[in-house]
């Protein structure tokens, strides 16, 4: 193993032990009671007794090393406690949230980065021109938006105006849709959600596919291929994209995080029940547990994406990996 | 630095469209925000009409859920949006700062173990951990401030230790060093200055990020309730579903341009200020015209 994996590695490792750690003491070093934070508005309900068996399950009595280990073995068994809010183990809730925001993020994953790379690609070709100045007077804009904000402007437009398009939810509640129907339902729920997010992320793409491109085209290879008189298309696809697509392929792994932060507010927009809007959800009632258990998903699955993407660097140019291993 | 150069700096600026706009946009505000209680025509706080009303003559842009008049919220909101961006930006690159100039200036270990630390706060998603931390520490004026400054300064801090690496190899620090000067008078008299207009450009495109980010946790919630923001009148906006009628036209999109606009006058003004403090940039724009 090369130096720079072993030091990827540590480096990983470190920011993981961080973020557990963070999430085990926040509650522990409020001031106040922490079975506020574990039972949230129920403890003015609970009897003395109640009370001594919540703090008991939770180990809370247990001296801070004791209750840190078992915190660890907890987190990667997957048992995130119990949601006194929505009266049921926060494992379910999650299983149920996971698949929404994966349906969400995974097609704006996809569909944000071809837009982006096409986008870019073109932008860069035509450099200077009045396709490229107004391209990147469109994505400028589109950046300095606020995020929901893009999505309550097409939810008004689309749903509450014209009512083309349901206003909230990822399907129809009490339908009973089957089979094709009920894929026609959750494919116009998804419409509005989606096209939010893919506004939001695809900026990230197109900015690294034109840089990338604008440094490709200026290669000696590109003069030489001009120079030699091969056909425009070919320099363009076959010889500049190709190439420019590997920063693109790091940026795919890292705007992973930037597009499930994103997917937290416009599955909150949509009331999308993605593990986004449970987090939304989870802050609103001050249901601790909840909010950390959520927020331990989101940036687990992020920090692992962007250590895949830092791992798979070496292989994409080889000359990081040479130059440190 | 010397007048001159400041003098040199500013007419490129002025000669610089974009920043002038910037600059234009962002007085505006400024100006806004300053006199509030003056322009506004009502109480912000105040419930002064029936709620829900359309825009009329009283209220020009209409009424919220409890009848106070949006035009005064938004007035309002100009100062806590701007000044919750301002100083959590000063506070994200004073960080920045102190960082970045103790790593660069010292070098070896010192800064190894700094960068190692800016590369761990770099790769964790800020927007989560500014979810639980606020959610933990309960929303007020200063809180949101705190999160988004402590988890935005590692950026700022790697741009500001490449400018001091090149700051320390010029002459007057070696001359400096030399005769044996203190390091507290090195680094105040001779680094900090070469320093402070990257800071400077570093600190404008912090605060349209910090703007934005506001505006996203007190859209989540986690705004100060007694300090409305356009992100907390937009949260109550969403809360009562303004989306489903006409209100979104006078509750919905002013607020967002208001945003909209503010950042991207930042932006432009961050912009020039990079292309003044890097020549080749400006060279750059000059062969694309």
């Amino acid at each position: 193993m090369s130096k720079y994996m072993l030091q990827k590695i540590a480096q990983y490792g470190i920011v993981i032990f961080i973020i557990l750690t963070l999430n085990f003491l926040l509650p522990r070093l409020m001031p106040g009671n922490p079975l506020m934070y574990l039972a949230g508005e129920d403890v003015g309900f609970m009897t003395s007794e109640e009370k001594q068996q919540v703090l008991e399950d939770a180990g809370l009595n247990d001296p801070l090393y004791v209750q840190y280990g078992s915190y660890l073995k907890d987190m990667f068994t997957g048992n995130f406690g119990y949601s006194y809010q929505q009266k049921m183990p926060i494992i379910e809730l999650l299983s149920d949230r996971i698949p929404w925001t994966l349906l969400l993020a995974g097609l704006n994953l996809v569909i944000a980065t071809i837009l982006g790379v096409i986008f870019g690609a073109i932008s860069a070709w035509k450099r200077g021109t009045r396709t490229d100045v107004n391209m990147l007077t469109f994505f400028m804009f589109l950046s300095a938006m606020p995020s929901f904000w893009i999505g309550m402007i097409l939810v008004s437009i689309f749903a509450g105006t014209l009512g083309w398009l349901p206003v909230f939810g990822a399907e129809t509640g009490w339908s009973n849709y089957t089979g094709w129907e009920r894929v026609v339902d959750i494919t116009k729920h998804l419409i509005l959600p989606l096209v939010s997010l893919v506004l939001i992320s695809v900026t990230n793409v197109f900015m690294t596919m034109r840089y990338s491109m604008l440094n490709v085209l200026g290669e000696d290879y590109i003069k030489m291929a001009k120079a030699k008189g091969v056909k425009n298309r070919t320099i363009k696809y076959r010889h500049a994209m190709r190439n420019a697509l590997l920063p693109v392929a790091t940026v795919f792994m890292l705007s992973l995080g930037f597009m499930l932060s994103g997917a937290t507010v416009i599955e909150t927009v949509f009331a999308y029940p993605g593990v986004g809007r449970l987090m939304f959800e989870s802050v609103l009632a001050r249901d601790y547990p909840l909010i950390q258990a959520t927020f331990l998903i989101i940036t687990l699955s992020v920090i692992v994406a962007n250590f895949i993407a830092d791992l798979m660097y070496p292989f994409l140019d080889p000359k990081v990996g040479k130059s440190n291993g | 630095m010397d007048k001159q150069k400041w003098k040199h700096y500013l007419t490129v600026f002025t000669n610089n469209n974009l920043g002038m706009i910037g600059i234009a946009i962002l007085l505006f505000y400024i100006f806004i925000a300053l006199f509030a209680p003056l322009i506004s025509p009502y109480d912000p706080t105040a419930r002064v009409g029936a709620p829900f009303l359309s825009p009329n003559s009283n209220f020009l842009l209409g009424t919220n859920d409890v009848g106070q008049d949006i035009l005064s919220e938004l007035i309002h909101g100009t100062r806590i949006s701007i000044l919750i961006g301002i100083i959590a930006a000063f506070l994200s690159v004073a960080i920045g700062c102190l960082i970045g100039i103790i790593a660069g200036y010292y070098g070896g270990k010192i800064d190894n173990f700094l960068m190692r630390v800016v590369d761990l706060v770099l790769v964790i998603p800020f927007l989560p951990l500014m979810i639980l931390l606020a959610a933990f520490i309960g929303p007020s004026f200063w809180n949101i401030i705190f999160v988004i400054s402590v988890l935005t300064w590692a950026g700022p801090a790697r741009v500001i230790r490449s400018q001091v690496l090149t700051v320390k190899t010029k002459g007057y620090v070696e001359a400096a060093r030399s005769i044996g000067s203190k390091v507290s008078t090195i680094l105040s008299k001779h680094i900090l200055p070469g320093v402070v207009p990257i800071a400077l450009s570093q600190f404008v495109l912090a605060a349209s990020q910090a703007i934005l980010i506001e505006a996203s946790l007190s859209f989540l919630g986690l705004g100060d309730p007694f300090n409305k923001s356009w992100g907390t009148v937009l949260y109550y906006a969403q809360a009562r579903s303004a989306f489903l009628t006409d209100a979104w036209l006078w509750w919905i999109l002013p607020p967002g341009i208001l945003i909209t606009v503010l950042v991207i006058g930042f932006a432009f003004t961050g912009y020039s200020m990079e292309e003044i403090l890097d020549p080749r940039l400006r060279k750059g724009r000059k062969s694309n015209e």
